[in-house]
């Protein structure tokens, strides 16, 4: 086998992803923390430990250019460099929506007042959280059936999204247009985790198989 | 090129006047022939001395594209290349297998006479071999011995061949001076210049950059993306970014070794769109040899 130190980058570069992706997946686990308990130095670790994600980020996209440029990837590992860059957008983005949810900060308890919705908002948590992990696990594995069910798992958070708004809809008092927008932030935010989760896994489904049919799926 | 300035160097009548390919339809606009087959090679084998070189050849030049064949060292892909105008024939003990079609006709047909084929489908070599004479003479050289000898004709000749291999503006002022005293890129070009006098309708070109630099290998993909409007161009490179970069279609050829008599015998491997081969090659020996992985 040639070319061992390309096809040694190619490897790294995987694991480094990976690596980002765990991180991302600590600051899911702080906000799902945050939302538990409301506990504003967790907010405060979450926005901290989103900048070194943010760092990750910019150095694996560099280091994709860098092998663009020197070794002219083809074939499938254009598509892995490819993949790279459009999964690093992803797991950047998750990041940033975890953020979101965290910056509610002491208006947390204003979220917690209405217990019918923030039990929605516990459980979104939960389901986005668990979709993110299962992209997070396609990846490291470079697993297609783990990557074709995220691809097809369509709209998970949905029905739930849905219910949240009909609930907010039906509270009453001087808070509750506060708790509703926040609520509705989060809920929205839980909700665009899962989607960006089930993209990771068509970006790998397309990188695992180079079928036109599934860069189209990727990019609908 | 009008009729009047290229007559047809045709000694006498070959069976290969019998092909639609006639001087007064010389160059049909593409768009009229987009996709019309040039050759069909179909179960092509080359032995030498009755030992198989290469075999499994299936493939089809279309019109007006440049077909690239790829392959690691010895694979046969040169070998194949020079079957399209039996170039082979010169070789003692040479011998071709299964069909290779030009426009229908049988190629390797008793009939078919090879210095008509050299004409239609000419050649370019790895490394630039002018002949020791002027620049004109190198250019001239094939059309005169085609029977042109006037003087205001031939001088059309050679301005539109050197114009066509984009190195008139280079030449004019020293049109007889030698070819020798050129720089290896424009040598090349000076011979692609003497390949396209005899107006032929392929051209083969045998690893046609492999001894220049990148400047004068830009100028030569630059040059062969601006015929193969008028030609039909087969190219056996080295350079797997040169076949990504100029090549419509691209054939990928391996060896096979017998593990019992040790021999070596190239195939084909995989023949199809050069954007598909490298991006998503069917076989996983195409997806390692792009790649860089082969072996």
């Amino acid at each position: 086998m040639v070319r061992a130190g390309f096809n040694a980058e190619l490897e790294q570069l995987r694991l480094q992803v990976e690596v980002m992706a765990v991180r991302v997946d600590q600051n899911l686990e702080r906000m799902k923390d945050f939302l538990a308990a409301g506990d504003l130095e967790v907010a405060a670790v979450t926005v901290a430990a989103d900048d070194d994600i943010d760092a990750m980020n910019l150095s694996l996209t560099e280091r994709c250019y860098d092998l663009l440029a020197r070794e002219s990837p083809v074939a499938s590992d254009l598509r892995f460099v490819m993949s790279v860059l459009r999964v690093l957008g992803e797991l950047e983005r998750v990041g940033d929506l975890a953020l979101r949810v965290v910056k509610v900060g002491e208006d947390w308890s204003l979220v917690r007042a209405s217990a019918s919705t923030y039990d929605i908002l516990v459980s979104m948590a939960e389901t986005s959280v668990e979709q993110f992990r299962e992209a997070l696990r396609a990846w490291s594995s470079q697993d297609l059936d783990l990557a074709d069910h995220l691809a097809r798992s369509g709209p998970v958070l949905d029905v739930a999204n849905a219910q949240l708004v009909r609930e907010l809809l039906l509270l009453e008092g001087p808070s509750a247009v506060a708790t509703a927008l926040h609520s509705l932030v989060i809920g929205k935010s839980l909700d665009r985790i899962a989607d960006h989760s089930a993209i990771i896994g068509s970006r790998l489904r397309y990188l695992l198989t180079g079928d036109p049919d599934h860069l189209a799926a990727e990019i609908r | 090129m009008t009729e009047e300035e290229t007559p047809v160097p045709q000694p006498a009548p070959t069976p290969l006047s019998d092909l639609a390919h006639e001087t007064a339809e010389e160059h049909p606009p593409p768009a009229a022939s987009a996709g019309a087959t040039v050759f069909d090679v179909d179960d092509l084998s080359v032995l030498y001395s009755g030992f198989r070189a290469v075999k499994d050849v299936d493939i089809s030049i279309t019109k007006h594209e440049i077909t690239a064949f790829i392959g690691p060292s010895g694979c046969g892909k040169t070998t194949v290349l020079r079957c399209f105008n039996r170039m082979n024939d010169l070789i003692e003990g040479a011998a071709v297998e299964g069909s290779l079609k030009y426009h229908g006709v049988d190629l390797y047909g008793k009939d078919v006479n090879p210095v008509e084929v050299r004409r239609r489908i000419g050649m370019v070599f790895q490394k630039p071999n002018p002949f020791p004479k002027s620049i004109f003479e190198n250019v001239a050289y094939g059309p005169k011995l085609a029977g042109i000898k006037k003087k205001s004709e031939l001088d059309g000749i050679v301005e539109q061949a050197l114009r066509g291999a984009a190195i008139w503006d280079e030449v004019k002022d020293r049109l007889h001076k030698s070819g020798l005293g050129l720089s290896g890129g424009q040598q090349q070009r000076l011979c692609i210049a003497r390949a396209l006098a005899v107006n032929p309708e392929v051209i083969l070109m045998d690893e046609p950059c492999s001894a220049l630099d990148p400047i004068a290998t830009g100028r030569i993909e630059d040059l062969m993306e601006e015929i193969k409007q008028d030609y039909t161009i087969i190219i056996v490179t080295h350079n797997m970014q040169q076949a990504a970069r100029v090549s419509d279609r691209c054939a990928f050829f391996t060896t096979e070794v017998n593990p019992d008599s040790d021999q070596r015998t190239g195939t084909l491997v995989e023949f199809d769109a050069t954007e598909k081969m490298f991006s998503n090659p069917s076989d996983e020996r195409t997806e390692n040899y792009v790649t860089g992985r082969f072996g």
